[in-house]
């Protein structure tokens, strides 16, 4: 194999497919990129047994062949050398190494066999659609915030993507909680989704989605299977297994009954929940939401190191009500609101609470409270 | 196995009597040790003063127990021997017993499965013997005898083979007989025991001597513990002595830093008597739960003393295991006794640790030149000698040092910490006190303190819990269950909020908002285990200590800070003022004290 390529085109292409190597593996070859050069393309794919990424380039092939490398390693040299290089990789299968030039630097990497490379095994996909890029963004950027990290109960550990029906009829539906909160965010079905199987994808995959998403014009084809999830652009090809569980029923622990309503500048609120946790020494960082005729009194009392306490003008006008919260909970889910107000909808101290973006019911946020 | 022919019926009939006593004897003696264990406790209930216990071959040749007691007459001989026959209880009241022995079962079981020779005689009365052999008494016969009595054991299990197959060698039946004693004797310190081994015999080798002790009996006790358990168990326990309700917990319990790698050194007692009894062993490990890791063992040797009848005591043939009337107030009067114990004696750290230094420090050949003792100039005058040819200015090449660095600080050193006077290697600082010097781990025992102070804050705040949006559903079994939902009150101040959830589920609702997303599956899982071991789930608040503790490490000084005079002072006297500042969170010492003495040692200067 030998070919050349330029080395910002190689760059991205290697950003990508590094990012799913695990640093530190048992397995040598998982550290590895395989690289794989025919025609006018190069593939770079990269796996960690259960995320593949398949990144191509444009490429001017010498001789077409492939191999694999240090994914680490070769990134580092390629990140390193010179913008506008242009980098020549030969591999040399006899002696297993991989030479890579550009202008007075060469390398020499050593590489393992192709045929050692775990290539996923492609499967048959019940559903395919396309979307575009924004609104995939938006449904996983909104959730991700509540993704579980806690092991045991492995399936909250992922945004579960599933249709379903929403106030406005059947929607693309992505949910995610840990057990103390839960997000959920809906947008228009997309043509040919409707029989889609819900699927829990995981974390880790849901930040490697992300950097395909960034173009806004771009159109994701996104592919379903129950133990398999693809999200592919003409260049990037992310295969994913989901998260072999049963996402709870969530719909029983959205409240809809909570009547007693909040609005609230979402940036000031969040300001004031920072500025007022400042003085909590705690790791749970408690603040106390006193609400009371359109004003509300967030308050932090640490015995020890001190007490403090803002208020803000709000629209409030239900009975007087005092509830706690986890400090970082509220800054999160405040942080989920673009443009509007925050609507915060309460019912009791000990219950969960409900947040919409103003008017927007395409998301729902819920916050359990804590007792202080 | 052999079946019965089919047609044949086999016959039920009543055992005879040395039939009975050997299937009672097959409970309350297994082996040797059980045998000395029953004849010792009957010299005790007898009242001596002085108990000998000679044995050969391992105790199956011989055991022989001579007293001093009160003795019995010719008319109680042959009852003594007979089952269910006893002097200590009057049968009526079985909750209420004050001696060792009271199923009077002891002597007829040994009758049947020895040959058993009692030779008595009471004070101012003639000496009589009884021998028994394979559960046949014969005559009581006049003999001359010391007061007391004098039991011989010979040819133990000879009536019973199969017993005697499953005994172990000679010399760990020996040596289990001496811990037998021993344990009798801790909780015994005004009576002198004396262990002898006989060969062919002839009294061959005094295994244990303890001289009865006299005076106060918290001294008598301590002059018994290090004899038994050495001078460092005794210089590093601290005396208990509380009571509560009726019950009174005496003995030594070791410092922390005192610590054992096993449970070897933890002696329990209940009314004098030697107990296995597992609330008690995990009353006293919660006690200690604070102050050592998980992997160490306190010491302690311990009596609890009640009114017999708030304890039954007749619930295993050997006696090792109790039941409590109220486990729940001796349970809560050992850890909170212990606590209240340790957190007195919290700015003492354990002084052997002053003396592993001097070993490590000490040359290896002995001193041979002495300095005259009398002409030795006073401390003070070598004090002041020091000082006076100290530079008035630290000459150039030691202020590039950065480490010891003296702090000329006016302090009293009338602390019990000291005066802070250097810190070495920017970790230790040294201090001296009236008595000699302290050396002090700075990040070890700021750990301590910042650990205490986020402690003493959640207890005044109250532990605040996050309330779940999905509940954990855990289906446990109908025992857990039960367990669980007694407990539920304790946990739920404790922020571990558990309902009943139909059937044998419980739903977790709330859990203490320190522990962040943990599982609370895995949590209430440690907590059902522990309910079910010691009654009590010391896991849950150890969990929030962790999270304390973690939080402590991180928020205390570094090993590598240089300290101001000021700074090492104020934190001397922070721990002087903090209970259980003697050990940092893991049981390790925070600092050691090295006695004016101890360094004239190491100088040769004795």
């Amino acid at each position: 194999m030998k070919l050349s390529i330029e080395r910002a085109v190689l760059l991205k292409a290697l950003a990508q497919a590094q990012s799913v190597v695990e640093r530190r593996n048992t397995i040598p070859i998982l550290a590895n990129v395989l690289i794989e050069a025919e025609g006018a393309t190069v593939a770079f794919r990269a796996t960690d047994l259960d995320i593949e990424v398949l990144d191509r380039a444009p490429a001017m092939v010498e001789r077409a062949g492939a191999t694999t490398v240090s994914a680490v390693m070769l990134h580092e040299i390629v990140r390193k050398l010179p913008d506008g290089a242009l980098v020549v990789l030969a591999a040399d299968a006899a002696a297993g190494r991989l030479a890579i030039t550009a202008g007075r630097s060469s390398f020499s990497l050593a590489t393992l066999p192709r045929e050692d490379f775990p290539v996923m095994a492609s499967s048959e996909y019940a559903t395919n659609f396309a979307a575009p890029a924004p609104v995939l963004r938006r449904l996983f950027d909104k959730a991700k915030f509540a993704i579980s990290t806690e092991e045991t109960r492995y399936y909250l550990n992922g945004v579960y993507m599933h249709v379903a029906r929403g106030p406005e009829g059947t929607v693309l539906r992505c949910v995610a909680t840990d057990g103390h909160r839960l997000a959920q965010i809906d947008a228009a079905l997309p043509e040919g989704a409707s029989a889609m199987p819900g699927v829990i994808v995981p974390r880790k995959t849901v930040g490697e989605l992300r950097k395909l998403l960034e173009d806004d014009e771009a159109q994701i084809a996104v592919s379903v299977s129950e133990t398999k999830v693809r999200f592919a652009t003409p260049q990037v090809t992310l295969t994913s297994k989901v998260i072999d569980g049963t996402f709870p029923d969530y719909s029983r622990v959205i409240p809809q009954g909570n009547t007693r309503k909040l609005e609230v500048d979402a940036a000031e609120f969040a300001k004031a929940v920072d500025r007022v946790a400042t003085v909590s020494s705690e790791r749970s960082r408690a603040v106390k939401l006193t609400l009371e005729d359109d004003r509300l009194i967030l308050s932090v009392n640490a015995p020890d190191s001190g007490a403090a306490e803002e208020e803000l003008a709000v629209a409030y006008d239900a009975d007087r009500l005092e509830i706690g919260f986890n400090a970082k909970y509220l800054l999160e889910i405040a942080g989920q609101v673009d443009r509007e107000n925050a609507v915060f909808l309460f019912n009791g101290s000990g219950d969960p609470t409900l947040m919409r973006e103003g008017n927007d019911m395409s998301a729902t946020y819920v916050v359990m409270p804590m007792r202080v | 196995m052999n079946s019965p022919a089919p047609n044949i019926r086999p016959v039920i009939r009543l055992l005879d009597e040395a039939a009975i006593n050997r299937i009672a004897a097959g409970e309350v003696v297994e082996r040797p040790a059980s045998a000395v264990k029953e004849l010792v406790e009957n010299a005790l209930d007898a009242g001596a003063r002085r108990i000998a216990v000679d044995y050969a071959a391992g105790g199956k040749v011989l055991i022989r127990v001579t007293d001093d007691g009160c003795g019995m007459g010719p008319d109680d001989l042959p009852l003594a021997v007979a089952r269910h026959a006893t002097s200590k209880i009057d049968g009526s009241d079985l909750l209420n017993i004050r001696s060792f022995g009271f199923r009077g079962e002891a002597l007829a079981s040994l009758g049947s499965v020895g040959r058993l020779s009692i030779t008595s005689r009471p004070r101012g009365e003639e000496g009589h013997r009884l021998v028994v052999e394979g559960g046949r008494m014969g005559a009581v016969a006049p003999c001359s005898a010391a007061p007391g009595t004098v039991i011989e054991l010979r040819d133990l299990f000879y009536a019973t083979p199969a017993r005697l197959k499953f005994l172990r060698s000679d010399r760990s039946e020996a040596s289990a007989i001496a811990e037998v004693v021993r344990r009798l004797a801790m909780a015994e310190p005004l009576v002198g025991f004396v262990v002898t081994e006989v060969v062919e015999g002839e009294p061959a080798r005094v295994i244990l001597r303890l001289d009865p002790e006299n005076g106060d009996f918290f001294d008598a006790l301590q002059r018994r513990l290090t004899r038994l358990l050495g001078a460092d168990f005794t210089a590093n326990a601290l005396r208990v002595d509380v009571e509560r309700e009726g019950l009174h917990l005496s003995g030594y319990a070791a410092l922390p830093t005192y610590s054992r790698g096993t449970s070897v050194q933890q002696f329990l007692f209940v009314n004098g008597r030697p107990v296995q009894d597992r609330l008690l062993y995990g009353a006293l490990r919660v006690a200690y739960f604070d102050v050592l890791s998980r992997d160490r063992h306190p010491a302690a040797v311990l009596n609890l003393s009640c009114d017999p009848e708030r304890v039954d005591v007749n619930v295993h043939p050997a006696k090792s295991e109790v039941r409590f009337r109220e486990p729940e107030a001796a349970r809560s009067l050992i850890i909170t006794g212990l606590r209240t114990v340790l957190a007195q004696g919290g700015t003492r750290a354990s002084s052997t640790l002053g003396t592993a230094t001097l070993q490590a420090l000490r040359p290896e050949a002995p001193r041979v030149y002495q300095m005259d003792l009398g002409a030795r100039p006073s401390f003070t005058t070598l004090a002041r000698a020091y000082e006076a040819q100290a530079p008035a200015y630290p000459p150039p090449g030691f202020a590039e040092m950065p480490s010891a660095r003296v702090e000329p600080v006016a302090e009293p050193s009338s602390a019990p910490l000291g005066a802070a006077r250097a810190q070495v290697h920017e970790n230790y600082i040294i201090a001296q006190t009236a008595t000699g010097i302290v050396i002090v781990d700075q990040h070890a025992a700021h750990e301590r303190l910042v650990y205490e102070k986020l402690k003493a804050q959640r207890d005044a705040a109250g532990i605040p819990t996050q309330a779940l949006l999905i509940p954990e559903i855990l289906e446990l079994s109908s025992s857990d269950h039960a367990r669980l939902m007694e407990a539920a009150e304790a946990l739920a101040s404790l922020g571990l909020v558990i309902e009943p959830f139909g059937g044998q589920a419980v739903a977790v609702r709330e859990v203490p908002a320190i522990l962040g997303q943990a599982s609370a599956k895995a949590l209430l899982a440690d907590v059902i285990d522990e309910l079910g071991e010691q009654g009590d789930a010391p896991s849950l608040k150890a969990r929030m200590d962790a999270i304390l503790s973690r939080m402590a490490c991180h928020g205390s000084i570094r090993s590598g800070r240089q300290m101001r005079a000021e700074e090492m002072n104020a934190l001397l006297r922070e721990m002087e003022a903090t209970p259980l500042s003697g050990q940092c969170n893991h049981g390790r010492p925070t600092y050691v004290e090295l006695k004016l003495s101890d360094i004239e040692r190491l100088f040769g200067r004795t």
